[in-house]
């Protein structure tokens, strides 16, 4: 098969995908540590939203659908993300 | 540039895959951003008791099932792409491989599961483990119905049921399987490493 040939996302989906993998080990290497607080909850809350709307735009190639179908997700995304933030900084003192 | 490549590059009107199954999707992540906030604002009431519990949790094999997943999910991007050239067999290993991933992440969940079961901790024990317990094994059961969606695909992909024209059935089980791994993006940090 001529590489020509080969679809276009396959190359962006392997880049995000190793990207996904570095960030997870990143998260794993912050758990481990036991670190707390804001900042570590923004960070890892951050990367997370990051990587689902990766997921989704890239793994789920809604980036080549309408707005309504990446918004969709998106809002959903931003609401939880959001709502989590606001439950976590009830607790901060 | 070719009818193809631009083809490519289009905003399509609907997501990839069968339409129907981007409705059950949203209805999934509803549910599941439901169970999620919910988590959060339960944890609000109670940090000393979550922070405490979640201590207990195998932040690894955490790790290792969500590095698990996002490659079973790359994996389904390369059937999409197999299939998108005609090659049905390629296509067939791919989700063969996607599956085996997620086999892998069933193993793990088990003996994460067992080793808890074992310490006598159950949905009473507490509010934290309620939630564990009843979010992970929530999103175990889609793992199990998505890999049966990929097994059925395999088996029609492997018998040359789709092409290069038609696999909408390819995209299909591929979106679902996306969103399994998205949920899951968010459930590790959120009960295993956030406190």
């Amino acid at each position: 098969m001529d590489i020509a040939h080969k679809p276009h996302f396959i190359r962006p989906c392997t880049i995000i995908w190793l990207l996904l993998m570095a960030l997870t080990a990143t998260t794993y290497a912050i758990g481990e540590a036991g670190v707390g607080g804001v900042a570590v909850m923004f960070i890892v809350l951050g990367s997370a939203a990051f990587k689902v709307q990766m997921v989704a735009s890239y793994f789920m190639g809604l980036r080549r659908t309408r707005w309504l179908w990446r918004g969709i997700v998106l809002g959903w995304l931003v609401l939880v993300t959001g709502l989590i933030t606001i439950a976590y900084l009830t607790t901060v003192k | 540039m070719t009818n193809n490549t631009i083809a490519t590059h289009q905003i399509h009107a609907t997501p990839p895959g069968d339409l129907a199954i981007w409705f059950f999707i949203f209805a999934e992540l509803l549910a599941f951003g439901v169970f999620f906030v919910a988590y959060a604002f339960a944890r609000a009431h109670n940090v000393a008791l979550f922070n405490e519990s979640q201590q207990h949790l195998n932040i690894t094999s955490g790790a290792v099932n969500t590095l698990v997943l996002i490659t079973s999910s790359y994996f389904m991007v390369r059937a999409v792409a197999a299939i998108k050239q005609g090659l049905s067999r390629e296509c067939a290993r791919w989700i063969a491989a996607a599956i085996g991933f997620g086999g892998i992440f069933l193993i793990i969940k088990l003996f994460e599961f067992h080793a808890k079961f074992s310490a006598g901790i159950s949905l009473s024990t507490n509010t934290f483990y309620m939630f564990y317990l009843s979010l992970t094994i929530f999103h175990f059961m889609h793992v199990i119905l998505g890999m049966v969606i990929l097994a059925a695909v395999m088996l029609k992909a492997r018998g040359g049921g789709y092409s290069a024209e038609n696999h909408t059935g390819v995209e299909t089980g591929a979106s679902y399987w996306h969103m399994v791994d998205l949920l899951w993006i968010i459930l590790f940090p959120l009960v295993y490493v956030i406190h």
